[in-house]
């Protein structure tokens, strides 16, 4: 007996619960066809719409459990991603999101128009956590208003799932949960990286040329398994639960704690075989505990 | 200097001069570390280290008959063709070099191995080629003085080592062929994190359109020239 592990998302069937998180899949190019034969779904690298060189390196210091990156969203723009990209993904037997991006509450919604359509885009991922240029820099996803606003604006422009993918550096996740979910978004992606830095003990300044970077990986995994799970209990619409993923054990917790499907990042990385690994690590599980179906798993989602 | 030992026949079997293997173990850091393949015959291929970190500690603590994870041959390697090679390398730069010699050899071309290190004793004593060069800062073998200095001319210059040294293989041979260091995430395109800046602008990644560059292309100024790992080797 082979569980049933597809799950319903925002409209979308997907395969599995186990889906490659932006950034570390690339456009899905790279990777061989072997390694995403297990794949839920892929969320695309982030892409604004122009083309952006990235920063300076170093780029990326391993910390304990964990790396810090700087990779400044370094990206062709969105006519490359449609003219280069969108093509293979529209031969693929999985769903491909793009994950976007913009200085303005306009950009994200003319990203989003002028995706919606293109063979191959199943869906969004809105990042929130960039610098709202016209608010003095603030992040649009430390602000309810600001990250409602952003949500509407893409959701005025597609009828295609749109997801949003949740900053951990807010004081209540469940309030910037509540207000994207009443702007209209189809599910919740919880979390992004956390901010931090490491300092280089002979120079005197940080690793990183950015100063700061985003950390990923093990070390984290405690802290989002918390924060996906009060995500989950402030809304009704889906959460993806990301952080810190290598083995299955890992997704089972974020599942367990309420959410609908897990992305792996950082894991890929290191095991190309990743997300293939911890899809079949799922499926054993479930088979060994009796349960014929992910929809089977007892879950801990005491509603708010 | 160690030399480590692998059992990995299908990257012995295909791997070029300058590429690298990204090996993972066991307890070891969460990321992988590259290691361009020094040596490789039959079934085995070989990568050098110093003992730097508590990664490297690991591997070198190692049993015969232990398994690390080894994804490779990675990236892109030197192009080689001509009359004459001349390889200059500095200090863990003799990495790719023996490779570099053997396909050298196989393109019919004469090899003038430049090692340098800071003294006689941090020299690699494992250098082959028709013609042997040895430099060290503190003249206690050979040339003193760099690498880079006392090499000659020759219709392929290939180079490795710190970066600094490439730089100023840069500045005397434009078209030298560099194998750079850079931190790495994947080693396999996907992170973006191995940006290595380019003189036209912009980055490109060491593991796949690298490791090896022309020396020309490179924008030298926004390399960085040290390289600490936060965490292990």
């Amino acid at each position: 007996m082979t569980a049933d592990l597809s799950v319903d998302i925002s409209g979308m069937r997907l395969r599995g619960p186990v889906l490659a998180a932006s950034g570390t899949f690339g456009y899905g190019t790279e990777v061989p066809l072997l390694e995403r034969r297990a794949l839920g779904a892929m969320v695309s690298k982030g892409i604004f719409l122009r083309a952006r060189e990235g920063t300076a390196p170093p780029r990326i210091v391993e910390t304990p459990g964990g790396m810090l990156n700087a990779i400044g969203l370094q990206g062709p723009g969105v006519e490359a991603l449609i003219r280069d990209f969108a093509p293979s993904w529209a031969e693929w037997d999985f769903p491909v999101l793009v994950n976007i991006n913009g200085e303005s509450s306009s950009e994200y919604g003319e990203l989003a128009a002028r995706l919606d359509g293109v063979p191959g885009v199943a869906g969004f991922e809105i990042n929130i956590s960039c610098p709202n240029v016209e608010q003095g820099g603030l992040y649009f996803g430390n602000d309810p208003r600001a990250a409602a606003a952003v949500t509407e604006a893409v959701r005025r422009r597609t009828k295609l799932p749109v997801w949003v993918k949740l900053t951990p550096m807010v004081s209540d996740i469940g309030v910037i949960a509540r207000a994207v979910e009443g702007a209209g978004a189809d599910a919740l992606c919880a979390i992004n990286t956390f901010v931090g830095m490491s300092i280089d003990l002979n120079a005197y300044k940080p690793r990183l040329s950015f100063r700061t970077g985003g950390l990923s990986g093990p070390a984290i995994r405690p802290l989002a398994v918390h924060l996906a799970h009060q995500a989950a209990r402030a809304v009704r619409i889906p959460v993806i639960g990301i952080g810190g993923i290598t083995r299955a054990e890992d997704a089972l917790e974020f599942l367990v704690a309420g959410c609908a499907a897990v992305q792996v990042g950082t894991a890929t990385f290191v095991n190309p075989k990743a997300i293939a690994d911890v899809h079949d690590g799922i499926a054993a599980f479930l088979e060994a505990k009796g349960f014929s179906a992910l929809t089977d798993l007892p879950r801990y989602l005491p509603r708010d | 200097m160690f030399v480590l030992g692998l059992e990995a026949p299908e990257i012995a079997s295909s791997v070029r001069a300058g590429q690298f293997v990204n090996l993972g173990w066991a307890g070891g850091p969460l990321l992988r570390r590259p290691f361009s393949v020094y040596r490789a015959d039959g079934d085995h291929i070989e990568v050098v280290l110093k003992a730097v970190g508590a990664g490297t500690a690991q591997l070198l603590g190692m049993e015969l008959g232990d398994r690390v994870s080894c994804l490779g041959p990675l990236g892109r390697g030197f192009e080689l063709a001509g009359r004459s090679a001349v390889l200059v390398s500095g200090g863990l730069g003799v990495a790719p070099m023996p490779l570099v010699v053997r396909d050298a050899r196989t393109s019919g071309m004469e090899v003038t191995w430049v090692h340098g290190a800071r003294t006689a004793a941090e020299l690699c004593a494992e250098a082959e080629g028709d013609t042997l060069i040895w430099a060290t800062d503190d003249g206690s073998q050979g040339f003193h003085g760099t690498a880079v200095a006392a090499a000659p001319d020759g219709d392929v210059v290939v180079a490795c080592g710190p970066n600094r040294m490439l730089a100023a293989v840069a500045e005397r041979w434009p078209h030298a062929q560099v194998a750079v260091e850079t931190y790495m995430g994947c080693g396999t395109g996907v992170c973006l994190g191995c940006a290595v800046p380019l003189r036209r602008g912009g980055y490109d990644r060491a593991c796949k359109e690298g490791p090896v560059y022309h020396a020309a292309d490179i924008d030298w100024s926004a390399l960085p020239s040290h390289l600490a790992y936060a965490v292990g080797a």
